[in-house]
């Protein structure tokens, strides 16, 4: 594998025996911002946090949960399992303890990949400074609080969109740091095919990371964070189900642009982003190039190929409908022994148990989806 | 394998098709267009492999060859003729789809001047 990148590598090359690799479980700050604070810079703990009776740290940063806040759509039945909460009461998924008891060890997972949390948001922050220096302290967290923890955790560096130079250094500073596997970038209002968003994919690239994306807690709610199709949704069940629009923009902006003939070894990975989309998306995007190709000429191929090679899809929430042959179809479409990567979401309420959820998948695919295709992607970074 | 038989036909003077221009006729309960694209003929079905569009009222020109993200390169001018409905490019030399040959072709026939005459073989 001489022509590899560094990091990337053949399914066969991590000599270790894994089976079931999480590719989307979410750490939370154990006090929202102020447990930030001592990652970072004197002068930014004074802007951020400041006199937290007043100023942001009260109001905004010390939510458990993102930042910014997502006041507008709540969850009626928690946006949390119930029988995830420290005992101390805290927010879920802030003690790496619990999250090796109940997730690693009680449910058989070899690999999780810890990814977001409170940073899902952090695009829709206006200051792009602010943002980098969250995402800086956020990554340091990260690696001394969960990955050095425990073997079995991975981990996503968060990359602050606004200022890609900004990014690409931060992926520069970290992305050789043990543990860590992929760059996870909160999306906002500009579609990921814009050169924008170049010297990150350059950066990515260069390191053998691929980039993660995954809802961002506060789409289509501020001007800055991504935006929802068709107008403002009413309730928080239709935002939810809404969210996977935000996805198939990208899918599609990414493909037009071409930017998997100018990044050839970047991969992309979705999660919780949806699966059964991409088949109307891979159609109609086949079906218009061959008419509309020479509008975006650098598309060679037919644009469905772009995705299956460079795009892979977290799992959770998995398809559930009624006829199982549904479900094989659907995989069977969207390739799902190549592009499907099983995550749990722990220890979020729409949860996918890691010993079940894959049981009507057929045998054919199921253990690629397990872990396989992670291994494919992440290499000896799992190892 | 066994040739077809092909019969020529006089489709018309030469003089009719000059360059530029074209025919669409009948032979044998087939329509046919007939171009004449800068002094050189080409002969083919008037059918869309797609969905059956009259293939021979699309439009003759190039299009823009596979490049790098973000520029344009002009070229396959004359060589290629647009479905007028889905706007399919279709290789006027050959009758396939320039870019996805997943549906087949348009069938293709000599064209030549014999005699002063446009001729196709069909």
């Amino acid at each position: 594998m001489t022509t590899a990148a560094p990091h990337q590598a053949s399914q066969h090359s991590a000599n270790i025996a894994l089976r079931t690799i999480d590719c989307d479980v979410h750490p939370h700050l154990k006090d929202g911002l102020k447990t930030l604070g001592p990652y970072l810079p004197k002068a930014w703990r004074r802007r951020l946090l400041g006199d937290v009776s007043l100023g942001w740290g009260k109001e905004v940063y010390a939510s458990q949960l993102s930042l910014p806040k997502n006041d507008i759509y709540i969850n009626p039945v928690g946006s949390m399992r119930r029988d995830a909460f420290p005992e101390d009461g805290s927010v879920p998924g802030s003690d790496p303890a619990l999250v090796v008891t109940q997730l690693l060890d009680g449910c058989g997972v070899d690999r999780a990949v810890l990814m977001g949390g409170n940073v899902f948001g952090l695009g829709a922050l206006p200051d792009p400074d602010a943002a980098a220096v969250i995402a800086s302290a956020y990554n340091d967290w990260l690696g001394e609080v969960w990955l050095d923890h425990d073997p079995r955790f991975r981990g996503a560096l968060v990359v602050a969109p606004q200022d890609p130079q900004l990014a690409a250094a931060e992926i520069d500073r970290l992305g050789d740091r043990p543990g860590v596997v992929q760059v996870f970038l909160p999306l906002m209002q500009l579609l990921m095919g814009e050169r924008h968003y170049y010297p990150i994919y350059a950066a990515a690239e260069r390191h053998g990371l691929p980039i993660a994306l995954h809802p961002n807690s506060v789409d289509g709610i501020y001007q800055k964070a991504a935006t929802l199709a068709g107008g403002v949704p009413t309730y928080y069940v239709e935002w939810h189900a809404a969210l996977t629009q935000v996805f198939q923009a990208n899918v599609i902006s990414v493909a037009c642009h071409g930017v998997f003939e100018r990044f050839p070894g970047l991969k992309l990975v979705i999660a919780e982003g949806g699966v059964a989309w991409l088949a109307d998306v891979m159609w109609r995007l086949d079906k218009n190039w061959q008419a509309l190709r020479d509008e975006v000429p650098w598309v060679k191929r037919l644009p469905s190929e772009y995705i299956v090679d460079h795009v892979r899809f977290t799992t959770q929430p998995f398809l559930e409908p009624s006829k199982p042959e549904h479900l094989w179809t659907m995989l069977e479409i969207v390739q799902g022994e190549k592009t499907l990567l099983f995550s749990s979401d722990y220890p979020h309420w729409d949860f996918d148990n890691p010993l079940q959820a894959l049981d009507r998948v057929p045998e054919s695919m199921r253990e690629r989806i397990r872990g396989g295709n992670a291994i494919e992607l992440y290499g000896d970074r799992l190892a | 394998m066994a040739m077809a038989t092909r019969t020529a036909h006089v489709i018309c003077p030469a003089d009719e098709l000059p360059p530029g221009s074209r025919k669409i006729v009948d032979i044998g309960g087939r329509s046919i267009g007939v171009f004449n694209v800068g002094g050189e003929l080409f002969a083919i079905r008037n059918s869309c492999p797609h969905q059956g569009a009259p293939l021979c009222q699309g439009t003759i020109g190039g299009t823009m060859l596979p490049s790098d993200p973000h520029e344009y390169v002009y070229g396959l001018e004359d060589r290629l003729l647009r479905c007028p409905w889905h706007g399919w490019e279709i290789d006027i030399a050959t009758g396939s789809p320039r870019w996805n040959h997943a549906r087949g072709r348009a069938r293709t026939y000599r064209a030549a001047i014999e005699d002063g005459q446009v001729v196709i073989e069909v």
